[in-house]
């Protein structure tokens, strides 16, 4: 390569690799677009204008040899297209009043958090709302891992048809919710649902009807959760059992260790990082859980989540800025617990 | 790279650009039309795409042709939603149902069509023709008003579906008799004058256990008297509770009042908390999912036809599924009557009922020609022959002389009550807060009918949300 190659071209002159000068012409035709043409016309200029911009980048860094970046740069251009700029463009909506099927739009900066934060009719709903999602994380997580952990040591041992009943257990998890949410409503239906049935034929007298009352109603949705994705941690754990080493069983059983400390000294190392990521993946989840909700229950007998709120004032009832609003309270608490639970693992991993 | 050949490259990204921009435009010519349309995936919808493609002739000579897009119901409305609001501007008419008419008008989507009726006699004389209680209904708001939006596409309303089986049966006409003392209606005509109290009555008469003897048989399961909507999605409580607030005297929150009207004092008043809490009463005879939150329309049709209830209140909409003998086991033992009434102090019956269906709309993006073709289509649609035909199909007219013909009762065994329970049709609201009304009062009923909170109670959360939500809307003023 020549050492011209190398050089940064000046700042006017007018180069495809001069990206200083195009991020500045860009910003100045599109401000000048957004100022002067029809909102539809200045879409398409700024947008012309990013893609140069880019170009300039890509073509600078082509020059000079910054092949690293240039490989990575679709995944960031794709990463930014789809993730993060719908993110901050959200973020910029939720300081204003904005519904997505009026044409005003007016900047109240904080009102939309302070309304849902301190208003006497939101802020209870919410409140209401987010307990009832804290209490399905709960339930439904703690099922989840204890099924999917007594299932993962049942696997890991050797019987016959174990690899037939393996791909039964997974079943589950890859069918789709909204087949899981009609067989459950059959099911816990108190006329038609085998659930019903059985408990008559057994106890006899009135029809059972599970969905009845909050406590049903909660077990319902737990168990139709946890019936899904057990598996799931089942299949993490799984593989943390299998990747135990046997020589360390074969030199504990010549030192005659018990069951238990065997699985605590040598086994749960082993799997306590798996763990972790699923309750990690589980946690993150079931505090989005809505789908099963509006299946089994609508939300009735009290068990509106947190999600399930945000769907109906997002999407049915066109509050577009004031779900933004809701979604980035909901974004900070799951950023806040996260960190908590990865602050305890590390330290937990310190520790030991 | 030279500035020359860049520029070369800019120049053809433009030309690029201007192409995209200007393919769509380009589509349309002079003598070939496309109507884009959504409608929900039903049988009244796919007869309509049927006749047209079978039938339609433009008067115009064009061609004309009509895209439907058929889409579930379930999803129906956030389907259309989202394409309104992304401002794709796919379609260019649309079923909607009539309460959606505020919130897509202020949103600039749903076309005012007052300048094509003025501007065409013959579609005019089709608007005037309508039953007043369906044109307001399906094409007015504010509601009521005289600025219009919209055509029927599919009308309908609550009836009464019965099992003939059951109650014609010797022996249960007997014991009935003996323990009210009145006679338990089987005949058309006893149906159609049956009130709430008789209702109820069937009700409580027909609460068997399995094994229990049911017209002259052991019950194979349990069995009850009477099903109605008591759901919490979408809308499936709200309009069984309407009709029972309005039908004992009591009122919703009343659109035309509007800015006078109140919501605190109108819809927890002490008539209001009496309706709803006779509808609260009756739930005690229904299937035990009545208690779940989850017996909406699809429920209680599909318990009915399962043959699990002796009376059910349904839309007229959902009843080809009960006639045919492959999604049906009572197919051949039905019987149909009118939604029971109040029976006021005359003896007369009060029927105010809340009014189902939907109309379709124009599109405010449409093109001159697109919207002259539309309107060709409509006055074609709402023409006698083809609403007859319709009607024969399995749809209802809004047509006051196709409806009012002898041979539109020969149709469908319940189109004999058609034209009786037009009269006393009312819609709910049309403003664009629509959505908020209808989910936190479904919301509220729900608590009332799973027995968490009285029907006072209820009324008076929901009286306190509308009055600060329409306040600030500004549709109340003090």
């Amino acid at each position: 390569m020549s050492p011209v190659d190398e050089q940064q071209p000046q700042f006017g002159t007018l180069a495809p690799d001069n990206w200083k000068l195009a991020i500045v012409v860009g910003l100045a035709v599109s401000a000048l677009a957004i100022l002067s043409l029809p909102v539809k016309d200045s879409f398409w200029v700024t947008g012309a204008m990013v893609a140069m911009v880019a170009a300039a980048f890509v073509v600078n860094a082509y020059r000079r040899h910054y092949y690293g970046g240039l490989l990575v740069s679709p995944a960031i251009a794709v990463l930014f297209v789809m993730n993060i700029f719908p993110l901050l463009w959200s973020l910029g909506l939720s300081f204003f009043a904005y519904q997505s099927n009026q044409q005003n739009i007016r900047f109240i900066g904080l009102h939309n958090y302070e309304q849902l934060l301190t208003n006497d009719l939101k802020a209870p709903e919410l409140w209401g709302n987010l307990t009832n999602t804290a209490m399905f994380v709960v339930l439904t997580v703690t099922a989840q891992m204890i099924v999917g952990f007594l299932l993962a040591v049942l696997f890991a041992k050797q019987f016959p048809l174990r690899r037939y009943l393996l791909i039964l257990v997974l079943t589950p998890m890859m069918l789709s919710v909204v087949a899981v949410g009609v067989f459950f409503s059959y099911y816990y239906d108190p006329t038609f649902g085998l659930l019903s049935q059985a408990i008559k034929a057994w106890a006899g007298g009135e029809q059972f009807i599970l969905m009845s009352n909050k406590a049903g109603a909660v077990a319902g949705i737990v168990f139709a959760d946890a019936w899904m994705w057990s598996p799931f941690v089942m299949l993490l754990v799984l593989a943390g059992l299998v990747s135990v080493p046997k020589y360390l069983y074969e030199a504990a059983a010549i030192d005659r260790v018990s069951s238990w400390r065997r699985f605590w000294s040598i086994t749960f190392p082993y799997i306590r990082g798996l763990l972790m990521l699923a309750l990690l993946f589980r946690t993150i989840e079931a505090f989005k859980l809505a789908d099963l909700v509006i299946l089994l229950t609508k939300g009735a007998n009290d068990t509106m989540t947190i999600s399930y709120h945000v769907i109906r004032i997002a999407n049915e009832q066109n509050k577009t800025s004031e779900g933004a609003a809701l979604s980035y309270l909901l974004l900070f608490v799951v950023i806040v617990l996260t960190n908590l639970y990865l602050y305890i693992a590390n330290r937990r991993a310190r520790g030991n | 790279m030279t500035a020359m050949t860049k520029l070369k490259g800019l120049a053809s990204a433009a030309g690029l650009a201007a192409v995209l921009m200007t393919g769509g435009a380009t589509m349309a010519s002079a003598d070939e039309v496309t109507l884009t349309m959504a409608v929900p995936d039903w049988p009244p919808t796919r007869i309509m795409k049927k006749m047209f493609d079978e039938q339609y002739k433009p008067a115009s000579g064009n061609t004309v042709k009509l895209e439907v897009d058929f889409i579930p119901w379930p999803d129906f409305y956030t389907r259309v939603n989202a394409s309104l609001t992304s401002g794709e501007q796919k379609y260019n008419m649309a079923v909607s149902d009539s309460q959606w008419l505020g919130a897509f008008i202020e949103g600039g989507y749903y076309r005012k069509i007052n300048d094509l009726i003025d501007a065409d006699p013959e579609l005019k004389a089709a608007m005037d023709g309508m039953h007043p209680a369906i044109r307001n209904a399906y094409s007015t708001y504010p509601y009521t008003s005289d600025n219009f939006y919209g055509f029927p596409q599919f009308p309908d309303v609550l009836i009464n579906y019965v099992r003939k089986d059951i109650v014609c049966n010797e022996e249960e006409q007997k014991n009935f008799q003996a323990k009210y003392k009145q006679k338990l209606p089987c005949t058309n005509e006893e149906l159609d004058d049956m009130d709430w109290d008789t209702f109820e009555k069937v009700g409580q008469f027909f609460m068997r256990k399995k094994g229990e003897m049911l017209a002259g048989k052991p019950a194979d399961d349990d069995f009850y008297g009477i099903a109605y909507q008591a759901g919490k999605g979408y809308d499936f409580s709200t309009s069984q509770i309407h009709t029972m607030i309005w039908q004992t005297g009591g009122n919703i929150w009343d659109e035309t009042q509007v800015p006078k009207g109140h919501a605190e004092g109108v819809v927890n008043s002490e008539l209001s908390v009496k309706g709803f809490d006779h509808f609260l009463r009756l739930l005690q005879y229904m299937p035990p999912v009545a208690k779940t939150g989850t017996m909406d329309i699809f429920k209680t049709d599909e318990l009915f036809r399962e043959g699990k209830v002796a009376m059910n209140i349904e839309w007229i909409g959902l009843g080809e599924a009960s006639l045919d003998p492959k999604t049906s086991k009572v197919s051949d033992k039905l019987a149909f009557g009118l939604m029971p009434g109040l029976r006021g102090a005359d003896g007369k019956l009060v029927r105010w009922s809340q009014i189902g269906g939907q109309p379709f709309v124009l599109m405010t993006w449409n093109t001159d020609l697109q919207n002259k073709e539309a309107v060709g289509f409509v006055k074609w649609w709402l023409s006698p022959a083809i609403q007859n035909q319709y009607a024969a199909g399995g749809g209802q007219s809004a047509i006051k002389t196709v409806y009012s013909d002898p041979k539109y009762a020969t149709y469908r065994p319940w189109n004999r009550v058609w034209a009786p329970s037009l009269d006393w049709q009312k819609d709910m609201w049309h403003v664009p807060q629509f959505f908020e009304l209808l989910t936190q009062q479904q919301d509220q009923y729900d608590l009332a009918i799973t027995g968490k909170q009285d029907a006072k109670t209820t009324l008076d959360n929901i009286a306190k949300f509308q009055e600060n939500l329409l306040t600030e809307a500004g549709l109340i003023q003090k």
